[in-house]
């Protein structure tokens, strides 16, 4: 078969780092390529290079067989390449077809107006050519990110791709989504058209792609067929060395009860409940896990806890005492850490450097103000401190969190959470868009802190990792406690039904009429 | 729940407000038409003149121009809070080229040409050198603010133009101009007709355009424009610019109708190029809708004007002047409801990540 595009040792240098060292890359024509490695491999930087972003310091692009050079991406659209960033470029209060068209509208009236409906025509042709399930008039505002997607890819066929580039597809979609986008994989496949999607999922790159290459430190480490591969020797690939997948823990060594949820309810932002009557305690020397599909309450359970959102109903006791009504601030003196779901919204202030990233929640204590003002050098010694011990590798030491890797600002949020000397640890997705490396060392933390003696509440949508860590693990759906099972014995088969909502132990029957439907999927 | 009913209530607080002033502005009328002599009646009998409606027009000329203006740079990502500033040096540059080149016309051209170089000076330094662009739209605004009237004090010994000979006289339209209080409409001055034109080429060009677009997703997420292979430097330079035609339009003809330039003080643009931005912003950055809000506030300025000339109401001159000020207070608080373009104010550099 064609070889649809070709990259001949390319080479990118940027100051001080070397993104992609001599890497050569075939790809099939009418294939799905995953292009796979872990944070910071220089997988985005290759795609770059490809889409005419970045100019290659050495090495040759060639397209449908013809050497190209790509000045910008206009070039690479012109060739046929088109890419789907992670983050999508489009523009929210503007209507799909707008989209798909911007920038190449078709014109009437001596090109004065837009043919609106040409340029609705032209879309709905090639939405019901590639079977996608898209409303050519909704406004991209209104509608989920798995169709903002399908509009991206609709935006790049329109503009004559033959080669489409995806950037972490997968990464804002549910398991569903992620489904219906593997499907249309298949669709344009069939049609002719050449996929390669990053991703640093093993278990996507094996289900969905025909070849797989793998990138690590810059390198391409091999290309191999995706059905001829192991887990394991993909996952030896990307880290080179064996990976253990199996967490090994000592069992837990309980002590007093550090936090106890009684009876709590939590509404979210549009006033309706979102968590109803749950109650559950974590001890000292325990990890307690919470299990479910996202959206499920555990966010404003969480928030409830730290302090962050106010409870309708009950009560949460600390250590003893009824912390219900204290501050966040309160909270976190009385040593409670927390590590929160949205690293960039909660965890960083992104135009901060570390020094004063290290500080935040602690800008009040004894050790880094007094009368007053901040001791930054009390502050430098401490973020040197996080970045020694939790193995950060920013760029520089004073650039800003912005300029990070998802994984090094969460090593470094981790690191600070974990430094407070907590009783009391609330971890939500702790390892959520982290590669091999940093995941297995912040769960090496997490049971470090526990064999400590530290209470560790642990929210993950990551079965896998939740199971793992747990010493208890709660199963939420639609704002209830399923069950609270041992996750040695459970199987995932039960674990899974308990997040659908339906009980495991009583048949198929849904636990609560009518809630099966919107907690399913 | 507690929360949803909270929400509920702070909701409706406002809303409760916004009906009470209609019922009050209603009750207003009503009382003014059941009992024509009271103060109510003799404030709309005011009100409702056609020499009310023709000075509500020629007020809303200045306001309406600039505002389109201020619609374009803002919907493509550039506030232009300078349009004061180029209010004002246009009506003085059309004013010097009118009475050096003896024709009016000629002196709108040049002083829309004036406001545009200022307003790509200001372009060059927002796009090429990414200053922040209040600042520099204020730098706009005090720039004019001292360099109109020193150029008057050079040109003719005083902040304020000598008084032309010229000017573009009115067009009416027979009989249609005859009608009670709308008559007005159709015996204007030309600059009036070209306001309303502007109103609807300006709504044609956002809304059915391939540029109007581009301006949009300029504003909106430049990323995607510029992904979409469109450069959107090019794209904001035309909106700025754009934006100084149309102000420059509004200045030159809030001078020219007078026939002089006056540089007293806060000149005669005297806020109106701020009160323009915020005619844009309760239109929604529609065009239709900045015009309606300019007839209202330029309809509440001739208002009181004629409240202080005819002292009805027993209330201190300069309060009553106040009048159109405390108006945009209200309706900003009560009804505003803008959505502001999501990258207003950012730089945008092709190629960063």
């Amino acid at each position: 078969m064609a070889t649809a595009v070709h990259l001949d040792g390319i080479t990118k240098r940027f100051p001080g780092v070397v993104a992609n060292d001599d890497v050569d890359l075939a790809v099939r024509r009418g294939t799905v390529h995953a292009l796979l490695g872990e944070n910071g491999a220089g997988k985005t930087t290759l795609m770059n290079v490809l889409y005419g972003l970045y100019e290659p310091t050495d090495g040759q692009v060639y397209v449908g067989g013809e050497p190209r050079r790509f000045d910008s991406p206009r070039d690479a659209i012109d060739a046929g390449v088109g890419m789907i960033h992670q983050h999508f470029m489009l523009v929210d209060p503007m209507t799909v077809t707008e989209n798909v068209t911007l920038g190449n509208e078709p014109r009437k009236w001596l090109g004065l107006t837009v043919d609106e409906e040409r340029a609705r025509r032209e879309v709905v042709d090639l939405r019901d050519r590639y079977g996608f399930d898209v409303d050519p008039d909704a406004r991209i505002e209104e509608v989920g990110v798995g169709v903002q997607q399908r509009v991206e890819i609709l935006k790049a066929l329109y503009r004559g791709a033959e080669v489409l580039i995806l950037d972490e597809p997968t990464a804002v979609l549910t398991p569903q989504e992620v489904d219906d986008l593997f499907a249309v994989f298949e669709e344009l496949t069939a049609q002719g058209k050449t996929i390669i999607f990053i991703t640093h999922k093993l278990g996507e790159a094996m289900h969905a792609a025909d070849e797989i290459t793998v990138l690590r430190d810059g390198r391409n480490v091999g290309t191999v067929p995706a059905d001829e591969v192991t887990r394991e020797e993909l996952a030896e690939m990307m880290v080179g060395r064996e990976v253990l997948r199996t967490v090994e823990k000592p069992p837990a060594d309980r002590g007093e009860r550090v936090l106890a949820v009684d009876g709590v309810s939590v509404d979210d932002d549009r006033g309706v409940e979102a968590v109803s009557d749950v109650s559950f305690s974590v001890r000292a020397g325990e990890v307690f896990g919470i299990a479910g599909v996202d959206g499920n309450g555990q966010s404003e359970l969480i928030e409830a806890v730290t302090g962050l959102r106010d409870p309708t109903a009950g009560r949460i006791v600390y250590r003893g005492e009824d912390v219900t009504d204290w501050s966040r601030r309160r909270r976190i003196e009385a040593r409670m850490s927390y590590v929160p779901e949205d690293r960039h919204e909660r965890g960083l202030v992104m135009d901060f450097d570390l020094t004063q990233n290290g500080i935040l929640g602690s800008q009040h204590s004894d050790e880094f103000a007094c009368d007053g003002r901040l001791d930054w050098d009390a502050a430098r010694d401490h973020a040197e401190t996080i970045i020694e011990e939790y193995d950060v590798r920013p760029p520089n030491r004073r650039a800003a969190a912005a300029s990070f890797s998802g994984g090094n600002q969460q090593k470094f949020i981790v690191g600070r959470e974990f430094e407070r000397d907590p009783a009391l640890v609330v971890a939500t997705h702790p390892t959520r868009g982290v590669d091999i490396g940093s995941t297995e060392f912040i769960h090496d933390r997490l049971l470090a802190l526990r064999s400590s003696g530290v209470a560790v509440l642990l929210v993950s949508s990551n079965l896998e990792e939740v199971r793992g860590l747990s010493d208890r693990l709660a199963v939420v759906h639609d704002g209830e406690i399923m069950d609270v099972v041992d996750p040695e014995s459970a199987t995932e088969e039960e674990i899974g039904l308990l997040m659908a909502g339906e009980d495991p132990s009583d048949g198929s029957g849904p636990v609560a009429a009518g809630a099966t439907n919107e907690g399913g999927r | 729940m507690s929360n949803a009913v909270a929400s509920r209530a702070g909701l409706s607080t406002r809303r409760l407000a916004g009906l009470a002033l209609g019922a009050a502005v209603a009750l207003f009328v009503l009382a003014g038409v059941a009992m024509p002599d009271s103060t109510p009646g003799k404030v709309l009998r005011v009100a409702f003149t056609k020499s009310a409606l023709a000075a509500t027009l020629r007020l809303s000329v200045p306001i309406a121009f600039a505002a389109l203006g201020g619609i374009f740079a803002e919907k493509s990502g550039v506030i232009n809070i300078g349009l004061e500033g180029l209010l004002i040096i246009s009506a003085f540059v059309a004013v010097y080229a009118a009475d050096v080149g003896g024709s009016v016309w000629l002196g709108l051209l040049v002083g829309v040409l004036a406001s545009t170089l200022l307003a790509g000076l200001f372009a060059v330094v927002c796009i090429e050198f990414r200053a922040d662009q209040i600042i520099a739209g204020l730098a706009v605004w005090l720039i004019a603010l001292g360099l109109a009237p020193f150029a008057s004090q050079a040109i003719y010994g005083g902040p304020n133009t000598e008084s032309l000979e010229g000017s573009f006289g009115t067009i009416t339209v027979p009989v249609l101009s005859e009608i009670p209080f709308f008559g007005a409409l159709f015996d204007a001055n030309p600059v009036v007709y070209l306001m309303f034109a502007a109103v609807g080429l300006s709504w044609y060009a956002l809304n059915r355009t391939s540029f109007g677009r581009w301006v949009v997703a300029s504003g909106e997420n430049p990323k995607a424009l510029d992904t979409a292979g469109v450069n959107v430097t090019r794209v904001r330079y035309a909106a700025v610019l754009l934006s100084g035609v149309l102000a420059g339009f509004g200045g030159a003809a809030l001078s020219l109708s007078l026939g002089q330039f006056i540089g007293n003080g806060a000149t005669m643009v005297n806020g109106k190029g701020f009160i323009a931005i915020v005619a844009y912003l309760f239109g929604n950055y529609n065009p239709v809708g900045a015009l309606l809000s300019t007839f209202l506030f330029a309809g509440l300025d001739a208002l009181q004007i004629r409240l202080q000339a005819a002292a009805i109401i027993a209330v201190p001159q300069s309060l009553v002047r106040t009048i159109p000020y405390v108006a945009v207070i209200v309706v900003l608080a009560l009804f505003g409801r803008t959505r502001i373009p999501e990258a207003a104010g950012d730089h945008y550099e092709s190629g960063e990540d």
